[in-house]
């Protein structure tokens, strides 16, 4: 128990000491995650629309495929990254390798079939009432995309909320593409990782605390987005 | 044009005749599946849809205000005629309104659909979710709205597919089961499921004693009804006619005119039909007539009291039962 609460204050005091270096880990935290997020919300977004107003032929390949996406191990987005990017694969030339925007391409695809998968349900789940009247309306594709999405604004915003979370709390694939160097590619996660690893847990379990805080803070924001 | 929906017919396999430049209105009991027949035309369901604009039976109205979804899908020149639509079905001061009932929603969503240009109109349910007393104003600017345009209208009830239609098609279980001007169905209708549907309310069963041109005379409860249907003699036969094709009279009328049917009983029942009465005489054969509080009062009529129903034989469809 004194073991517990000793870290407990420990950890406290070096949320409060961290100084420069926490900051940094905090912004690239969380400017990787918000980027990725952002990639992942403007393409899933309009793709998990036009999934389900879609009657092509390919829809349910590319739904499966999305549903296959939202369940796909960070450490294996991570991996496909790696090999895109290593200096004899495809993007080798691009020399990305332990870069913050590695770290982005994997955490995008990560988020993108969550988006999809999420605002593509929100959508169908709008009932056959307003399908029907989308229909009658008469609009061009991608304005009966935007009334469609624009309806189902609260799945939308889980959507984002579902793909941040996502690409904020996984290890796998920032460690992959990144490396976790100290001052460079090191993020909340992988932090926790090397802290937790050399047994530090006060400092591990800081971190932890302020990955907790973001995730929150995030879902409180778009919680009340959500009921506007 | 023929129809089959789904493919296995299980719901819709008809084929419908719908006039061009007429106001057409598709009647029959709920589940005979108007709303698909109407769906498909529109394309919300199958393939090839109509060039034409739709109104659903369950209207959806989108976040956000009214006005907003009376614009959607309208170019500038259609939102115009949409505003102007809208005042006049009046609910156009309700444009910034985010909260709006059933009825207004109905309102704003016939408004959206008659602004736009398309030369067939689609109107699921219009007069639906509305009250009485705006049903014929309402009936009024979609009549106009539509003008010389071809619309399919598809209604469960009597007073909006007279109001509202011009050609009458009567689909019962999925199958047309007559096509017409509507005056014409709900005066005589095909067979008994037909007059079921629309309402009749007078069918009586017998045996034909008389044959005379389009013309039969059929006994029935010791009455002789005169009527419309090439017969045999001694077919067995049911007889129908509308409650609001017989004309009442108190007493002993001393003329009928033209007509050929006339029974004389004694009133049993009053019995109030919506806005109107029904009359029930019983004169060997139960007579039921149609009419308005107004000439009930006029006449005198209540329980007990002698009076006569008069029917034209053309208003009477004999057919074999």
């Amino acid at each position: 128990m004194e073991f517990l609460s000793g870290l407990l204050a420990d950890a406290v005091r070096e949320l409060f000491g961290f100084g420069a270096e926490l900051r940094r880990i905090l912004f690239l935290t969380l400017a990787v995650a918000g980027i990725a997020t952002a990639i992942g919300v403007l393409v899933g977004v309009p793709l998990g629309t036009w999934l389900a107003l879609t009657r092509h032929r390919l829809r349910r390949t590319i739904d499966v495929l999305i549903n296959a996406g939202m369940g796909i191990p960070p450490v294996l987005a991570g991996l496909l990254i790696l090999i895109l990017l290593w200096n004899d694969g495809p993007l080798g030339a691009l020399d990305l390798i332990f870069t913050p925007v590695a770290m982005v391409g994997a955490q995008a695809l990560l988020a993108i079939p969550i988006a999809a998968g999420v605002t593509a349900g929100a959508i169908r789940g709008l009932g056959p009432a307003a399908n029907e009247q989308l229909v009658a309306l008469r609009l061009t594709s991608s304005r009966r995309g935007f009334v469609a999405a624009r309806e189902a604004l609260p799945g939308v915003i889980a959507a984002v909320a579902a793909a941040f979370g996502r690409v904020v709390s996984e290890v796998g694939a920032v460690l992959i593409v990144g490396g976790n160097i100290e001052g460079e590619t090191q993020v909340l996660t992988t932090a926790i990782v090397q802290q937790a690893r050399q047994a530090r847990f006060d400092s591990a379990l800081a971190l932890g605390f302020v990955l907790l805080i973001i995730v929150a803070l995030v879902n409180v924001a778009l919680g009340r987005l959500r009921s506007v | 044009m023929k129809f089959t929906y789904p493919a296995d017919g299980s719901q819709l396999d008809c084929e419908v005749d719908i006039p061009t430049g007429m106001r057409t209105v598709v009647f029959g009991p709920n589940g005979a599946g108007k709303s698909t027949l109407l769906r498909l035309l529109a394309g919300t369901i199958g393939a090839n849809p109509w060039e034409a604009t739709y109104l659903p039976q369950t209207v959806y109205h989108f976040r956000g205000s009214a006005g907003w979804n009376l614009g959607l899908g309208l170019n500038a020149e259609q939102a115009a005629r949409a505003r102007h639509l809208a005042d006049r079905l009046g609910v156009g001061h309700l444009m910034e309104a985010t909260a709006v009932s059933g009825g207004e929603r109905q309102r704003f969503a016939l408004a959206r659909t008659l602004a736009r240009s398309e030369p067939w109109v689609l109107l699921d349910e219009p007069l639906a979710a509305l009250d009485t007393q705006d049903r014929m104003n309402v009936a009024r600017v979609i009549v106009e709205a539509i003008a010389d345009r071809s619309a399919v209208i598809v209604t469960h009830d009597q007073d909006a597919a007279v109001i509202l239609g011009q050609n009458m098609v009567v689909l019962i279980d999925g199958a047309v089961r007559q096509t017409g001007p509507v005056h014409d169905v709900f005066a005589q209708p095909a067979d008994a499921a037909v007059a079921a549907a629309v309402g009749l309310a007078n069918v009586l069963d017998g045996i034909v004693r008389v044959t005379e041109g389009p013309l039969c005379s059929v006994a029935s409860g010791g009455s002789a009804i005169w009527g419309v249907g090439d017969h045999d003699l001694g077919d067995t036969v049911r007889v129908m006619f509308g409650a609001e094709t017989v004309t009442m009279y108190a007493g002993t009328p001393p003329s009928v005119g033209s007509a050929r049917n006339s029974f004389i009983g004694m009133v049993t029942e009053v019995r109030p039909v919506g806005r109107f009465v029904e009359v029930v005489l019983d004169a060997g054969i139960p007579i039921v007539a149609l009419l308005t509080p107004g000439s009930l009062e006029a006449l005198g009529l209540k329980e007990g009291v002698p009076a006569t129903a008069v029917v034209k034989a053309t208003a009477v469809r004999v057919v074999p039962s």
